[in-house]
């Protein structure tokens, strides 16, 4: 277990955190019922993100026992609709942590991807927040947006999707999913997760134009002075600030 | 049993064979059967197998139809001709079949003139993806009886429900053009397509195969005919008339001094060389080995001897249909004087006479060399006349071997890909379409197929598996299961409404060609590349575009990002891709000429005053017995010349010449000295250095902790390090050491994985396996969408087995089509064996037989001038240190 704040914990390669004082998980872009999607267009991409989604928060659970789940955002993923796979998968992560993990409170933020999905949270029994919401002293908010509130010490964001990507000795290029963490310019804290999507490999923050992908990169916010916390073999990676990893080739 | 038929027939009784009209037609147009025809009329006609190999001019394609037509006119004249399909053409190529469609119209209209309304008409249909509906309607109402189709096409016949059904009456099948079929896949999907063929007639049928030469003869024999199910291949007779037609050629360097020449004096003589060629013929061909070399030799042609439209033409890939069209039309009507081509006209399109075939730069196989010299000289009495220019010495030597190897008739070999599993699954779905099979059955069918006679029951099972969707919950197998599958039956059927729509969509083997934007630094579009050369780069590599060099990064879907890399000397030319590797078997005759040669010359340095000569700028010219050995292989004066000095500047530089036995391992640098070289003088062809270079570079960089770059060619390859590195002789042996005792597959397989060429690769493979589909219910989806879903699936299939059918089949092509790694396994347990030595030695500057490789990245088509100042510079490096030594 690694303590990024007092208060904030990162479990040994799960993409996801634990805040204490609000006894909960943080998770983000789990773009459930992707396959699906996938295999309606024509690419029969095998069934994995949900199988390997459970096992992590299984072992989030474990390691926390949090009775509450956040997710920032993009829980699934077509923009347009609610496709069925997507609803099997999310109706049965819902029941997943409901009854395996005795989770008692289920937060969405709703992202970009999470339109239409309003309509079930009365059946299925969830809360849900469009973009942003302070909770303690956190603002959880999805980050395809600016964040509007001004409240909270510490914001948490998803969407981004960070990743590092190194090169081998052969020069062969691997991406590794981060964390990142670091300070707005109005001096809060800022940590943004990576994908729980078993698919989603990552944006290279350290090759990529962000401010492309994520407004706060453009007004609010320097990458290169944040720090990645990057996900290893059952452990966390300090790999200092991404300035730095820049030049590093 | 596959064995050579070696008499011929006489006159009468080939003749003889032919029913009585198809042979009246015949003799009054032709007189007497051409070689070939002199073995097939009767072959054919008694229904043998036959493979016939024989060059432009040898009537092929009569030597199969004369007979073909006889028996259909025998049926026609007894009455019983029916509106059902006898015999199946099968070209790879579309224009082909219009040609075929008219050649066989001709005598049939002719015959029919004289026969009035009493018999029959034999009809002919040509039935490609530009068939119109309209005409498909027909030809299911009345199907011909001479059905002239591709290999795409017959596979979507043999699965469309109604057409099938009149397949099974055929009783011959000829494969034209069967040297361009049988060493890739889509001649894999082809041997397939004919196994199930075999099966709906319900007994085997005559096949007939025609092409250019090729090597192993019994290799493509088996191939046309497959196995039977005594587990034996199919009897068959070989008919190899490539030889009958006599051949003139030799390699030419068109300048006496090809290092110290100026540019332009190189560039004036090569089309002047050109020129007096063209002028000397009525018509000349002319290929270039890449599009862009086409380009510039028509554009010079033109400037330097104002050739206008009407007298030189180009003629390649890149050149819209039409284009084409237009240029074989002006061949076939004897208007241009001269066509250059990259490999476009290789195959058997009838363009008319040609009388010259000049090859510039090397064709880099001796077959191919035989098969384009082979276009010339119209008639089978003709003498096939071509040259072969080269402007390097590596290429001087190169072309010289291989010529001498065409006159011995040494030819280098081909190879089928085996157990291609993605080319497979197409046809399991395509069976499965058709109706319940046995999974035996099934199986027994499918190892009937030459590519897949050695298929492992294992593999099958594995792809019945994951055809029938075994990868994903039950719950999902609705959308995922190509097939139904019981295990308990033992039974594979049709699945899903859309598999069959599916099938129709997707099928065929041949991978979309795209370009890849090419960005800089802040997403500055650069231009683009196309994909195949994407997927050969590295990061780190650094290549021209657009006259600038770049360093590539990474790459995400069809875009490239590079940076700007002004100082530093490319690694890897732009037609990379473009260019055919050197064939092994040339490859090992070069070497053992390296041998021979350098011994003589060795010799004859001591014994006379040859180093005076050589450093006084007098040429040396050799002894008795290297000029016996040269003058006994078909070159010019220059190319002579040229090859006496480059050994005998490498013996005196470097005291070794590398050979088939020897591999030289040269530790140098760059004449900056900002980066070490590790130059291997391994001569074994681009396939097998592409698997050693890497397993030598993995070992390197940890060996001595550095990053390693590369640069791959023929000839060998270098290792890159940054010059502060110091390496000791023992560093070396060690490295060799290391790297022939390792475990290659296990390195390469893992070094393959994160590579462009596994990204690109295995979309194709994926794609072949209907994994990833091109186009689903109607709609077409794009390369990069399919690039991107690819790449997804590519992740998730490793997670559920590293034996996934469509994970394995990249593997497998990767290492075995595109790299050569069972060779190079040899070389290096060869190496371990001492059955090959190496020797390393350590140079001030790259000695001259290192020159090509390290410059081999400025290389372009008809040479870049960066390039030839470069070589020169590294040539005048060797001569001052040489006359230091000796002088």
């Amino acid at each position: 277990m690694m303590r990024l704040t007092g208060d904030v914990e990162l479990a040994e390669g799960l993409p996801l955190l634990y805040i204490k004082s609000l006894d909960t998980i943080v998770c983000s872009d789990l773009h459930l019922g992707y396959e699906g999607v996938m295999a309606s267009r024509g690419s029969f991409v095998p069934k994995l993100n949900f199988r390997k989604i459970k096992e992590m928060m299984m072992k989030a659970s474990k390691a926390f026992g949090a009775k509450t789940v956040i997710v920032v955002g993009d829980i699934k993923n077509e923009f347009a609709d609610v496709h069925v796979e997507e609803f099997n998968e999310f109706r049965e992560f819902i029941g997943f942590l409901r009854k395996e993990l005795g989770i008692g409170r289920i937060i969405l933020i709703k992202g970009n991807h999470d339109n239409f999905i309003d309509r079930f949270r009365q059946a299925l029994g969830f809360e849900i927040f469009a973009q942003e919401t302070l909770l303690g002293d956190y603002l959880f908010f999805h980050g395809e947006e600016l964040p509007k509130g001004k409240g909270g010490k510490t914001l948490v964001m998803g969407h981004l999707h960070p990743a590092i990507a190194v090169y081998n000795k052969v020069g062969v290029k691997e991406k590794i999913k981060c964390f990142l963490y670091g300070q707005i310019d109005d001096g809060r804290n800022i940590v943004i997760l990576p994908a729980m999507n078993y698919f989603a490999e990552g944006v290279d923050v350290n090759q990529e134009h962000l401010e492309k992908m994520a407004p706060i990169f453009d007004s609010m916010l320097d990458v290169d002075e944040m720090k990645a916390l990057c996900l290893g073999e059952d452990e966390i990676l300090d790999f200092g600030k991404v300035g730095k990893l820049r030049k590093l080739r | 049993m596959i064995e050579y038929y070696k008499k011929p027939f006489s006159r009468d009784e080939s003749l003889g064979s032919l029913n009585f009209y198809i042979r009246d037609w015949f003799e009054k147009r032709y007189r007497n059967p051409t070689p070939p025809q002199l073995y097939s009329f009767k072959l054919i006609r008694e229904k043998r197998n036959l493979l016939i190999t024989a060059p432009t001019g040898s009537g092929k394609t009569f030597s199969a139809f004369m007979a073909i037509l006889s028996d259909l006119m025998d049926i026609a004249e007894a009455g019983k001709l029916e509106d059902k399909i006898y015999c199946v053409y099968i070209s790879p190529l579309r224009a082909l079949n219009n040609d075929i469609y008219r050649n066989l119209n001709e005598p049939l209209d002719e015959i029919y003139k004289k026969l009035g309304g009493s018999v029959k008409r034999i009809s002919v249909a040509i039935r490609t993806g530009d068939t119109p509906q309209a005409e498909r309607q027909r030809m299911l109402r009345k199907p011909p009886n001479i059905l002239v189709t591709t290999p795409e096409s017959l596979a979507i016949l043999l699965n469309a429900q109604k057409f099938s059904e009149n397949l099974k009456s055929v009783r011959y099948v000829v494969i034209d053009e069967i040297h361009e079929l049988a060493n890739n896949k889509r001649g894999v999907h082809l041997s397939l397509s004919l196994e199930r063929l075999a099966d709906l007639v319900g007994s085997d049928f005559t096949r007939v195969g025609l092409g250019a030469t090729l090597h192993p003869l019994e290799t493509a024999a088996g191939f046309l005919v497959g196995y039977g199910d005594d587990g034996k291949e199919r009897d068959c007779y070989i008919i190899d008339a490539t030889w009958d037609k006599k051949m003139d050629y030799q390699t030419m360097c068109p300048v006496s001094d090809i290092v110290n020449a100026s540019d332009d004096k190189i560039d004036e003589s090569i089309y002047k060389t050109l020129n007096s060629i063209i002028k000397k013929n009525r018509t000349t061909l002319i290929f270039t080995n890449t599009r862009s070399g086409t380009e510039r030799v028509v554009y010079n042609l033109m400037k330097r001897f104002k050739y206008g439209e009407e007298h030189v033409a180009a003629h390649h890939g890149s050149l819209s249909r039409e284009s084409r069209l237009d240029v074989e039309e002006m061949l076939k009507r004897g208007k241009l004087k001269c066509v250059v081509s990259s490999t476009s006209l290789e195959l058997g399109i009838d363009i008319g006479s040609i009388d010259d075939v000049v090859q510039l730069g090397s064709p880099k196989s001796v077959t191919r060399a035989i098969q384009r010299i082979g276009r010339s000289g119209h008639r089978f009495s003709d003498v096939a006349k071509g040259e072969i220019v080269a402007i390097n010495r590596d290429d001087l030597v190169e072309c010289a071997v291989m010529l001498d190897s065409a006159k011995k008739r040494k030819l280098d070999s081909f190879t089928i890909p085996r157990n291609a599993l993605d080319v497979l699954a197409q046809h399991i779905v395509g069976m499965a379409l058709m109706k319940k099979w046995k999974i035996d059955d099934a199986f027994a069918l499918v190892r009937r197929a030459y590519s897949y006679h050695a298929l492992d029951k294992k593999d099958f099972m594995m792809l019945i598996e994951y055809l029938s969707g075994s990868y994903v919950g039950l719950e999902s197998r609705r959308v995922y299961a190509k097939i139904w599958y019981d295990a308990n039956e033992g039974a594979i059927g049709r699945r899903g409404r859309l598999t069959r729509l599916i099938y129709f969509l997707n099928i065929g083997t041949i991978p979309d060609e795209v370009s890849v934007n090419v960005y800089g630094e802040k997403n500055k579009w650069i231009g683009s590349i196309q994909e195949e050369f994407l997927s050969r780069l590295k990061p780190g590599d650094i290549f021209v575009l657009g006259g600038r060099l770049y360093r590539f990064d990474h790459s995400r879907e069809m875009k490239a990002f590079v940076t700007r890399a002004d100082t530093k000397i490319p690694t890897i030319p732009p037609w990379f891709s473009e260019q055919l590797p050197l064939t092994y078997e040339l490859a090992l005759e070069i070497g053992r000429f390296r041998h021979d040669l350098a011994d003589a010359i060795g010799k004859e340095l001591r014994e006379t005053k040859g180093i005076t000569a050589l450093l006084k700028n007098r040429k040396f010219t050799g002894g008795k017995t290297t000029q016996e050995m040269l003058d006994a292989m078909p070159m010019d004066k220059n190319t002579k010349s040229s090859i006496i000095s480059y050994f005998a500047e490498q013996l005196l530089f470097a005291k070794h010449v590398p050979n088939d036995k020897l591999i030289l391992i040269e530790k140098t640098n760059d004449e900056k000295g900002e980066r070490n070289y590790l130059v291997f003088h391994s001569l074994y062809g681009r396939r097998l250095n592409d698997a050693l270079s890497r397993l030598f570079a993995i070992e390197a960089s940890d060996l001595f902790e550095t990053d390693v770059g590369m640069m791959i060619n023929d000839n060998g390859f270098v290792l890159v390090t940054d010059s502060s590195l110091k390496i000791s002789k023992e560093d070396i042996s060690r490295l060799v050491a290391n790297v022939a005792s390792s475990d290659a597959t296990r390195i390469i397989r893992a070094n393959v994985r994160r590579t462009e060429m596994m990204k690109r690769r295995f979309r194709h493979a994926a794609v072949r396996s209907f994994m990833v589909l091109r186009n689903y219910k109607g709609r077409q989806i794009s390369v990069k969408r399919q690039q991107i879903n690819s790449e997804l699936v590519m992740r998730a299939a490793e997670e559920i087995s590293p034996d996934f059918p469509v994970l394995k089949e990249t593997y497998r092509e990767i290492m075995e089509d595109v790299m050569d790694l069972p060779r190079a396994k040899e070389i290096l347990k060869k190496l371990k064996d001492g059955e090959i030595a190496y020797q390393i030695i350590e140079t001030q500057v790259p000695s001259p037989f290192s020159h090509v490789m390290v410059t081999f990245g400025e290389a372009d088509v008809v040479m870049m001038k960066d390039r030839r100042r470069h070589l020169r510079e590294l040539h005048k490096h060797v001569m001052q240190q040489i006359s230091k030594r000796y002088g």
